[in-house]
């Protein structure tokens, strides 16, 4: 049956009115200008992130002093020309201090975020693929999942002294259960896919399986969620130091400035006030990437009028 | 249904068994000696020798293990090494202003977010909506001491509407109580609510799309009566798995929170063990909360066959 | 049952299960003095453990037997009257009547004996009574004696002076704990019991007024006079956040703050409900107390370099921030404003600051690299403040350091622990002595250098010791003067501590509490809360 051409009406039947669209035409931009028009909040996210990468990766260039060098006769001065964010107890200068202190945030959330997402991909194969490991693996992993967060890196930085990496690795810990979850997740349904069938019916190696099969569909997942650890490790690093179990003190990091503004938050709020802004402003950024990845990436999600 | 509710039950203590194993197992992970971490930093290494016959480390681990855990069946929890009181005295002198601030964040939190998320599912792309969630991220972004400090600024000192610190038991009067936990509820309780919002308007608008939502508005149904008898009910499962899991946000938060409030309870005491490597006090607070999570988890698991009647393990 | 029952059911019992409790009236709050602190009160033994706070709680819970006024004259007090025999040998004391302890039992002659041996056994001014004693026995139940071999003026001064530890006076069975273990009991003889029941380490303590106890008749001055108490209940509230107790005391939920932070006291003289004053005006000299025992500071060089490279004002100024009034710098050993002060041999410590000449001063020690390991208390503003500058000056002078943040109570555990570094051992911590402990050599304990017997650092000095015994037996001020001064040179010369400055503090209250005096600890006996 040939599809009817009609390109006009015939001749007896009325013309339809012309009506004017009811709607605007939808334009669908191309490249990258448009993925990012589609999606504000990667842009915004995004934008900040890469900002503060920046800032953090160039601090010595950033007219910064050495954020150690304590001179207690000019200790608490408030925001000035000298200081734009002020001097702490000991005469530190503040705005160098925060500027260093993103790189610790921000090293602290990217490696937890990357070495929980590289633990929990491998767990999580291995759970999916080798069933008779899956149920002990699983549980084990509810185990840890069942201990808040917070207090595993607590007693885990107990256990250590206090030290960067220490703290990179008590919260990956933490965080490692949620990615073998997910990753396991995605495995499983996917195993039972034809086209994986097919694969292993032609004798495919589990290793290319995984690479060519597997691999591609949970990176849009664990994207997502990677970047929801990296904003849950800046914050945890945070607590960590203001409690006292986090990074030394020695070492300048948000959470320590904020630990050790405490004291006199009431007439000076600048020492805690800055670092507050900087890490709640990361923390948005990364936030609202995550959010627009999972917008993005994620295709049974009803996309917003 | 009965067997329902065991089956379930029956499944949470090898769960258990699971996190009492990794608590244990924690000390011996770490890099270094057990017997000096027990020990602490004060002691000579006649303690710790003393500690490390003491800790049977000759013994095969999982006896080891049996033993431990035969006490805490028993209650023992151990002995701090800083004050020579049982783990458990210790904890039961902090638990009440910690359970107390926890159900307050709790049940507040649920009263707001909730409605909150079904609002903004309701007016799903409009300015309502944009505000919701703007509010939720930026709730979720800011961490728990900034928030709990902004919040006694304005509300203890400059308005002087409630107290800044510090705990009144429940037995010293109701209101007392309630007032010295409000602002430390709210600033707990923070990103829990971003959370729940966010995931109630995610299943909310899943649920909205359905077709009998659409049937009951033809058939004449008010809004309010969809939203909340038809809507709510059958997004209520996932919205009740996040207030489950966000239950390890309250847990962490508490830590900080009863610091910036003063608040004496298990938070602070975890923090003061901290400050002195007083290793069996965090061991016991750690297992303690990781079995109120289980157990609000199982709760929370049990509570969905009565949500949700299709649900039946 | 079906579900809407389930939900009814549950929502009925989560409305009917609470608010039942009726509120308590709120008369028992006002009632209670409530403190803060100056740290938190981890242990409670006052002869075992020295810390300041730990002697302040005892003052509560014991009694002394003599206590010094604020002239810093010992005064009786557990004491009726006393005898002294011709050639100064042979001391007889009678105990008051009336005195009883917690558990109801009177206070014997014996319970005295046992106290003042476990109390000998640590005191510095005490082992220099033992080292002269003959015997120390009771005659009676409420007598006993004290024969010595050699006379010792200074004996009621020992027995009444204010600094850790003092003649604290507890039952027999509990003073015969071996003075260097914590008794686990605490029965006093004091004007307030301890609530052990209501002790939250790290939170709170609470004290509850003796009934039975009889104080005397003359008014109170500092640890002399009759100790009444005006209240019925003291709770100590321990707030490691120095912000959190500042917001207390304006709202009202506090009513007297031991030492409030510097930075804190305009906010806290804004506030018309608010009395800030000067604690006491014979201040504090802060420490940098060096281990002896292991190096690098068992070398007299690396001290030297210390003080040669060290900024008194930058400690000072860390710590009380921009208020010059509130410190000076301290050449020496002594509290300034008394008539022993003096600054001879002080010279390395004033002048421009020579970082140069220290690092090469440290070389020639032999300083190899080692970690020096520091405990720094975070949770005492004054150790923290100095902890912080020192971890800046022995980085600049080349040094490795081990900061060990830690906690007061367990800076106070392990300064006793004469084991190497690495091996729960320490080489550095930070302290400070009230002023009214240094005033002269007699009480001053951080001063003396006798080794093993000495405090934590244990230093050994020969030279410094004979010095301070020429003190002892001066007999003239012109003779003390001259005495002082060949310490203070002989004490900076060999570096038995190095001092970091002299400062006062502050102290807060509400102006509805009314009798806080000026003194080197908290009194709160003729402390009174008005509603």
């Amino acid at each position: 049956m040939s599809v009817p051409t009609i390109s006009r009406a015939p001749e007896r039947v009325a013309a339809p009115p012309e009506l004017p669209d009811l709607l605007p035409p939808i334009r669908i931009r191309r490249g990258l200008i448009g993925f990012l028009r589609r999606y504000p909040t990667i842009a915004v996210g995004g934008a900040l992130l890469l900002l503060l990468i920046l800032i953090a990766v160039f601090a010595p260039l950033l007219w910064t002093v050495d954020p150690t060098a304590l001179s207690p006769a000019r200790r608490t001065r408030p925001p000035s020309a000298q200081f734009w964010f002020g001097t702490d107890m000991l005469g530190r200068d503040i705005y160098s201090r925060v500027i260093y202190g993103a790189r610790i945030s921000l090293t602290v959330g990217f490696c937890v975020a990357i070495l929980a997402s590289v633990v929990g991909l491998v767990i999580g194969l291995a759970s999916g693929f080798v069933r008779w490991a899956d149920g002990l693996i699983m549980r084990m992993m509810d185990g840890l999942m069942s201990i808040p967060p917070i207090l595993l890196a607590v007693a885990l930085m107990a256990l250590t002294r206090a030290s960067v990496g220490n703290v990179v690795m008590a919260i990956t810990m933490a965080e490692i259960p949620r990615v073998s979850r997910l990753v396991r997740g995605v495995v499983l349904s996917l195993r039972e896919q034809l086209y994986v069938e097919a694969a292993v019916a032609a004798g495919t190696r589990t290793p290319m399986i995984i690479l060519r099969h597997i691999l591609p569909n949970t990176l849009a997942p664990m994207t997502v969620q990677a970047t929801y650890i990296c904003a849950s490790a800046m914050i945890v690093e945070a607590i960590l130091s203001f409690i006292g179990a986090g990074t030394p003190p020695t070492t300048p990091s948000w959470g320590n400035i904020m630990a050790e503004g405490r004291a006199l938050w009431q007439v000076k709020p600048f020492i805690v006030f800055f670092p507050a802004a900087f890490l709640s402003i990361t923390v948005l950024a990364v936030n609202l990437l995550g959010d627009g990845l999972r917008d993005a990436l994620d295709p049974r999600l009803t996309k917003r009028p | 249904m009965f067997g329902y509710v065991v089956r379930r039950i029956a499944a949470t203590i090898p769960v258990m068994a699971l996190v009492a194993l990794f608590v244990f197992s924690l000390l011996y992970i770490a890099p270094g000696d057990p017997a000096a971490v027990i020990a602490g930093d004060q002691a000579t290494p006649a303690d710790v020798e003393r500690i490390r016959l003491s800790l049977g480390l000759d013994r095969p681990f999982l006896i080891r293990f049996g033993e431990w855990f035969w006490h805490i069946l028993h209650g023992d929890l151990g002995t701090s090494i800083f004050t020579n009181l049982p783990v458990t005295a210790m904890i039961a002198q902090r638990i009440e202003p910690t359970l107390s601030l926890m159900a307050i964040t709790l049940v507040f939190a649920v009263l707001i977010a909730v409605p909150a998320g079904v609002l903004a599912s309701w007016k799903a792309g409009s300015f309502v909506d944009r505000a919701i969630m703007g509010f939720a991220v930026v709730g979720f972004s800011m961490p728990v001491f900034v928030v709990g400090y902004l919040l006694a600024y304005c509300f203890a000192l400059q308005l002087a509407w409630l107290p800044v610190q510090g705990y009144t038991p429940l037995s010293a009067g109701v209101r007392p109580w309630f007032e010295n936990l409000i602002l430390p509820a709210v600033a707990l309780g923070c990103v829990y609510i971003a959370l729940i919002a966010r995931t109630t308007r995610a299943a909310m608008l899943e649920v909205l799309q359905q077709d009998y939502i659409r049937a009951a508005r033809a058939k004449g149904m008010g809004e309010a009566a969809i939203l909340f008898i038809h809507a709510l009910k059958n997004a209520s499962v996932p919205v009740a798995t996040v207030i489950g899991i966000g239950v390890a946000l309250l847990i962490g938060g508490a830590v900080v929170t009863e610091s910036v409030f003063a608040i004496p309870g298990l938070g602070r005491l975890t923090v003061d063990a901290i400050l002195r490597r007083d290793y069996p006090v965090i061991q016991g607070v750690v297992l303690l909360f990781s079995c109120i999570y289980v157990l609000l988890n199982l709760v929370i698991d049990l509570l969905y066959t009565v949500l949700d009647p299709r649900i039946r393990y | 049952m079906d579900r809407r029952t389930f939900l009814k059911t549950a929502a009925g019992a989560a409305v009917t299960g609470s608010l039942s409790t009726p509120a308590l009236s709120a008369g028992a709050a006002t009632r209670a003095l409530r403190f803060v602190p100056q740290a938190n009160l981890a242990n409670f033994d006052p002869i075992w453990g020295t810390q300041y706070v730990v002697r302040n709680a005892a003052a509560l819970v014991w009694d002394t037997l003599y206590g010094v006024d604020a002239t810093l004259n010992p005064q009786r007090q557990m004491v009726e009257a006393e005898e002294q025999s011709e050639d100064g040998l042979i001391w007889t004391f009678r105990l008051r009547p009336e005195l009883r302890f917690h558990d109801g039992e009177p206070v014997l002659a014996k319970d005295v004996v046992a106290s003042l041996t476990r109390w000998s056994a640590r005191d510095p001014m005490g082992l220099m009574i033992k080292a002269l004693q003959n015997e120390l026995t009771t005659v009676d139940d409420r007598t006993f004696r004290w024969v010595l071999k050699k006379p010792y003026p200074k004996l009621l001064f020992a027995l009444g002076k204010n600094n850790s530890p003092c003649t604290f006076v507890m039952p027999e069975r509990i003073a015969t704990t071996d003075p260097f273990k914590q008794i686990s009991e605490y029965v006093g003889s004091g004007p307030m019991r301890f609530a052990r029941n209501e002790w939250v380490p790290g939170a709170k303590a609470v004290f509850e007024k003796f009934a039975d106890y009889v104080p005397r008749q003359e008014p109170a001055s500092w640890l002399a006079g009759g100790k009444q108490m005006l209240v019925d209940r003291i709770e100590w509230i321990v707030m490691p956040d120095p912000a959190t107790a500042a917001a207390a005391l304006q709202n009202g939920e506090i009513d007297w703050w031991e030492n409030p932070i510097t930075d804190l006291v305009p906010v806290l003289r804004q506030n018309r409900n608010i009395e800030v004053d000067i604690a006491d005006p014979l201040g504090n000299i802060g420490s940098f107390r060096m281990n002896h025992l292991f190096p690098p500071f068992n070398d007299v060089r690396a001290r030297r370099a210390i003080l040669m490279a060290m900024s008194q004002e930058d400690y000072m100024r860390a710590l009380v921030g921009d208020e010059g009034a509130l410190w000076r710098p301290l050449p020496g050993y002594f509290t300034p404003g008394t008539p022993l002060y003096n600054e001879e041999g002080g010279e390395i410590l004033k002048g421009p600051r020579d970082l140069e000449a220290a690092k090469r001063l440290l070389g020639e020690s032999g300083y190899s690299g080692a970690p020096v390991t520091c405990l720094v208390a975070q949770d005492q503003p004054i150790t923290k403040a100095f902890g912080d500058v020192t971890a800046d000056l022995l980085k600049r002078l080349g040094m490795n350091v081990d900061f060990k943040a830690i906690d007061w109570g367990t800076v106070g555990a392990r300064r006793a622990q004469k084991s190497p570094p690495g091996q729960g051992g320490w080489q550095m911590f930070h302290t400070w002595h009230a002023g009214a402990d240094c005033i002269n050599p007699a009480p001053y304990t951080a001063l003396r250098a006798n080794g093993n017997a000495a405090w934590f650092g244990w230093p050994d000095s020969p030279q410094l010791e004979a010095e301070i015994a020429s003190w002892f037996v001066a007999k003239s001020l012109a003779e003390e003067q001259a005495a002082m001064r060949r310490i203070n040179k002989a004490a900076l010369d060999f570096v038995v501590y190095a001092p970091t400055g002299f400062f006062l503090l502050y102290q807060a209250w509400r102006k509805n509490v009314s009798g806080i005096v000026k003194g080197p600890l908290p009194f709160f006996w003729g402390v009174a809360k008005s509603a």
